[in-house]
């Protein structure tokens, strides 16, 4: 028996092929907003990977430093590093703000750290790590920015001494890793007017502005201007001891907020990514149910055009399943062309894509079972009205 | 293009290749294939399935010359505030901004009030107090007279007694006499003394009236330059407060913070390069002068003095610049990018690609440059071939290809 | 029993019912001997179509008997199992256009019923070669449709009614398409394979031109049957053969 399917399309390929080609782009786009969800989820695990940290120590009843702001004294990690089962504490903070590199801006999430410890990125694609005390910078691919580029960030001017892959914040933001007094400055301080505008208040100030204690003008002006907190305080656990019970001895004597690993990807995931992916899975279904409309209105089309062939077909004595088959094979073509169509363009579009677009072997598994039931679905129309056709008609005209 | 013309399209191919056998079946088939291998490499060149991409290194044996980095503030040395010692009100200023001055220079002076009319009349207690003087020892001078004559009358009365020339009553009173003009010339001489000691007190209370009358005459203390001009005539000022304020511009330095964890080797002596923030071209040669006794504890800083070799034209304190210091090269040491250092925990160490694999291996640093140089104390050897760029976090069984660069050239 | 060929015995076919009701088919009786090409001619609207729907087992009379190459398929309701298999095995059909299957070349066309039928691509493919050979038009095997000339096309649907050598082949105005001389060879065509292969053709048809090829006329009219002889020939009921 030959392929009925087979050989209709094969005498008709343009009009199949054009009509996979543009299925296969519709499909591409499900599969890249699937990535796009697979690449938040996992912007949010690299986020908390590359720091390195085991505990996440932030400012009491916040949910920081990632989801909420959180504050706490720069001192404060003396006293982790301390305690039993801590390996390693340091000092982080995180700004989203915007980066000036020329005449253009580019809105990064701008880290505090210290050399060697976590919070550092643990590789780089380019240059070298940081080795001056201030005013060096590391910074995402993303940013754009290339090594030697003078950077801007609130009042001084950073060179780009490497680039890392992958490190960006929950939001999709690029990553500028500066030493952590930089940072504690940039996220403090303001623009020049407002600082001459703030001593001038000082100064204007009987209370503030002593004759009979000189000095005291200086000291206020510089406590105003000097900034001793930070965002969080990152903690690397001895190996083998168990991270919740350190996180618990930090929470009693410290009065702060202890997150651990999973806690951290918990808040990220299902609290900050959990609209988007809303949005998202609803843009799937939409999707699925227009490429789903698309080949049934295509096989349907097919199918009506062929009626009259149908109509021989049934009349000389064909099984109606076998032309039942003819149009689910050729709903079932349609998807594999489909389906790889849209795989391919996945694959070749997905870098362009400002979010990072992770598109996994299983979600292409899933994809593919997904796209050969639409098609067989879509096909039931066309089936009943092949099934419909009266075989009488073929006779008298 | 439309079905129908891709229809057609296959329909002349087929009219021109009519020595094939089934053109269009060929054709189909060749798309087929291509799609597949299309397909394919998608899913094998990117996404979870790909190798990562890493770039390697030779482990190098070369010099490092290990410097430490701070930035640090202009300042001078020597710096004064001019002020009054007692409140008053500024009566003129004779400098400005900018100036240069010399040592003893009247800068400034406060208004005298009633200290020109205390001056005088303690010039005059004092004249009149050496005219108390001379008073006095004209009349010590006369009793000592008196009491020369007084004593030799007594002698001769003494004489003239023995000889029976006269009687005991003239006798007695000329010892008396003799004895009450020695009592004359004490306390003629008493007075002497205290005319004197009231001089004394007089000359030093015109001294101190003097004294208080030059100090609302602000001199500089030493050569220098004006740098602020805080109060002008008219105003009042309290003791303490600065009416100008100057400073030495040969005792210009830069103040220097270092990380406390990055300042291994600060020593005075240490050449450094100064870098001002207003003048980044120029590196201006220089050396550690000082290292402070006390570092921030807040920082977690430590300061040095570091004073140039030459000082710049036009600089000014307050100004920010970046200071590199330069410790001994050490020759021969091995060496790789700080970018190979990886962390497992607290333990840094490098991939080390070997036959085709990866395998962390601890290592142990030493010194590190300015340009990402690290010396490896333990762990390596020359030749052996570390990763240094990789595409994403290696793991112990990654699957990896070897590239020249992994781009990284933005934008 | 009835002979081979094709026999109806009182077929009426009524459609709807009640007042509505129209009788297409009443009484109707005919027989076509194995070999013989029978002609069925009448104005529209008498039935001929009912008529040819019926024998095809595309619809169902309301009363009657059919027999198709001796096998008694309607006797006042239908007597085979699967109707699609005797169409399929049992009735070969020639349309009024060639309907072939656009995509399907001239070959697969024909081969199309064997393989239908369960026979192996090659067998199918080598008896449809064969019935092409016989019809002249085996060089244009690997041909489209869309790429043979009327009369070629009509040549290959008559081999593909012969694919399956069914008993019995209804040929629906077969001539209608073509001009005068086309039409004679195709009529001439038809008898040869009919002689050949012993099978009973009925052809409706009013075309003037070939009706003179035929040795016995059905006339209906009104969805009744006349016999008529062919022209030149003594009009006179032929007897049928003995039951």
């Amino acid at each position: 028996m030959i392929s009925l399917a087979g050989r209709d399309i094969l005498h008709a390929p343009g009009r199949f092929m054009l009509t996979g080609l543009g299925l296969g782009l519709l499909i591409g786009v499900t599969f890249t907003m699937a990535g796009v969800y697979r690449g938040m989820v996992d912007d949010a695990k690299v986020l908390l990977n590359n720091s390195g940290a085991d505990l996440w120590v932030v400012q009491k009843d916040t949910l920081g430093p990632y989801a909420e702001s959180s504050s706490i004294h720069d001192d404060l990690y003396r006293g982790i590093l301390g305690m039993p089962g801590v390996a390693q504490a340091a000092n982080v903070t995180y700004l989203t703000m915007q980066v000036r590199d020329g005449s253009a801006d580019v809105r990064a999430m701008v880290v505090g750290f210290n050399p060697g410890e976590p919070g550092e990125p643990g590789y780089l694609i380019a240059g070298r790590r940081v080795t001056r005390s201030h005013y060096e910078a590391v910074a995402d691919v993303n940013s754009g920015f290339a090594v030697g580029d003078r950077i801007r960030i609130r009042r001084h001017d950073y060179t780009v001494v490497g680039l890392t892959r992958r490190m960006v914040s929950s939001g999709g933001d690029p990553m500028v890793f500066i030493p952590l007094k930089d940072a504690q400055e940039a996220q403090f301080l303001k623009d020049n007017d407002a600082i001459v505008n703030e001593r001038a208040r000082t100064r204007a100030n009987p209370a503030l502005n002593r004759p009979g204690v000189p000095g005291l003008l200086n000291a206020i002006e510089a406590s105003q201007t000097s900034n001793h907190n930070v965002n969080a305080v990152l903690v690397r656990v001895t190996a083998g001891r168990p991270p919740e019970a350190v996180a618990r001895d930090i929470r009693r004597w410290k009065h702060v907020q202890v997150f651990s690993r999973d806690e951290m990807e918990n808040i990220l995931v299902a609290k900050l990514i959990a609209t988007a992916s809303r949005q998202i899975g609803m843009f799937l279904v939409i999707l699925t149910i227009v490429s789903a409309a698309i080949v049934a209105f295509i096989i349907y089309t097919m199918t009506l055009g062929k009626i009259r062939e149908i109509a021989v077909l049934k009349l000389i004595g064909t099984h109606n399943r076998t032309i039942a088959s003819m149009i689910v094979q050729q709903a079932l073509g349609l998807g594999l062309i489909g389906f790889v169509v849209g795989k391919i363009a996945a694959t070749i579009w997905g870098p362009a894509f400002p979010r990072y677009v992770l598109l996994e072997p299983g979600d292409a598994v899933r994809g593919f079972v997904i796209v050969m039931l639409v098609c067989s679905l879509a096909s039931t129309l066309a089936i009943r009205a092949a099934l419909r056709v009266d075989p009488a008609t073929a006779i008298g005209g | 293009m439309t079905p129908e013309v891709a229809d057609s399209f296959f329909q002349r191919a087929r009219r021109s290749f009519p020595r094939f056998a089934l053109p269009r079946q060929a054709w189909l088939a060749a798309i087929g294939v291509l799609l597949l291998i299309a397909f394919g490499w998608a899913a094998t060149s990117s996404g979870p399935l790909a190798p990562t991409r890493v770039t390697v290194a030779a482990v190098i044996a070369g010099d490092l010359a290990p410097d430490l980095f701070g930035i640090g503030t202009i300042e001078a040395q020597r710096a004064y505030l001019i002020g009054p010692t007692a409140a008053g009100r500024v009566k003129r200023v004779l400098v400005d901004v900018g100036d240069t001055v010399k040592a003893g220079q009247l800068l400034a002076e406060m208004d005298p009030v009633d200290l020109d009319t205390r001056v005088a009349s303690t010039v005059a207690a004092a004249a009149r107090g050496r005219s108390a003087e001379v008073t006095a020892e004209a009349l010590a001078q006369d009793a000592r007279s008196r009491r020369d004559l007084a004593t030799a009358e007594a002698r001769r009365a003494i004489e003239l007694a023995r000889q029976g020339v006269v009687g005991q009553s003239a006798l007695d009173s000329a010892q008396q006499a003799a004895r009450a003009a020695d009592a004359q010339v004490a306390a003629a001489e008493a007075v002497l003394a205290g005319a004197r000691d009231d001089r004394a007190r007089l000359g030093a209370d015109l001294g101190g009236a003097q004294e208080q009358r030059a100090s609302i005459r602000l001199s500089a203390p030493a050569d220098g330059v004006v740098t602020s001009r805080d109060a002008e005539p008219g105003s009042t000022v309290i003791a303490g407060q600065a009416v100008l304020r100057m400073h030495d511009p040969g005792s210009i330095w830069v103040t220097v913070r270092l990380d406390q964890g990055r300042s291994t080797g600060l020593m005075v002596g240490l050449r450094a390069h100064i870098t001002l923030r207003s003048d980044p071209r120029e590196a201006h040669p220089g050396a550690v002068v000082r290292v402070e006794p006390t570092s921030d504890s807040v920082t977690e800083e430590r300061v040095a003095r570091v004073a140039f070799d030459r000082l710049p034209k036009g600089v000014s304190t307050g100004e920010m610049a970046e200071v590199a210091l330069h410790r001994e090269t050490i020759r021969g040491a091995l060496l790789i990018s700080n970018a190979s250092l990886r962390y497992r925990g607290a333990q840094s160490g490098v991939w080390l690609y070997a036959d085709g694999r990866l395998r962390f291996v601890p290592v142990k640093t030493g010194a590190e440059d300015l340009g990402g140089h690290v010396q490896i104390l333990d762990g390596l050897s020359a030749g052996d071939q570390v990763v240094v760029y990789s595409e994403r976090d290696l793991k112990d069984g990654s699957r990896i290809t070897v590239v020249d660069s992994l781009g990284g050239k933005g934008k | 029993m009835e002979g081979a060929g094709i026999w109806i015995e009182g077929l009426s076919k009524r459609y709807g019912g009640g007042e509505t009701a129209v009788d297409a088919l009443k009484d109707v009786s005919l027989w076509v001997a194995p070999g013989e090409v029978v002609g069925l001619i009448g104005p529209s609207g008498s039935g001929k179509t009912t008529l040819l729907k019926c024998l095809g087992a595309v619809i169902e009379p309301t009363r009657g008997r059919m027999s198709l190459g001796g096998q008694v398929i309607y006797d006042n309701g239908w007597k085979i199992p699967d109707l699609r298999v005797l169409r399929r095995d049992r009735i070969g059909f020639i349309f009024q256009a060639p309907y072939l299957i656009p995509f399907l070349d001239v070959l697969d066309n024909v081969a199309l019923l064997p393989m239908l039928a369960g026979r192996p691509n090659p067998e199918a493919r080598g008896r449809a070669l064969e019935l092409l050979k016989a019809l002249d038009v085996a060089h244009r095997s690997h041909a489209l449709p869309s790429e043979l000339s009327g009369g070629e096309q009509q040549r290959v649907s008559i081999a593909r009614a012969l694919a399956n050598r069914p008993p019995v082949i209804l040929a629906d105005e077969p001539t209608a398409p073509l001009d005068s001389e086309r039409g004679l060879a195709v009529i001439r065509l038809l008898h040869q394979m009919a002689t050949q292969y012993q099978t009973a053709i009925i052809v409706v048809t009013h075309d003037e031109n070939i009706i003179p090829t035929f040795k016995r006329i059905y006339r209906i009219r009104d969805g009744r049957t006349l016999e008529e002889v062919g022209e030149g020939q003594a009009v006179a009921l032929v007897a049928r053969p003995e039951v």
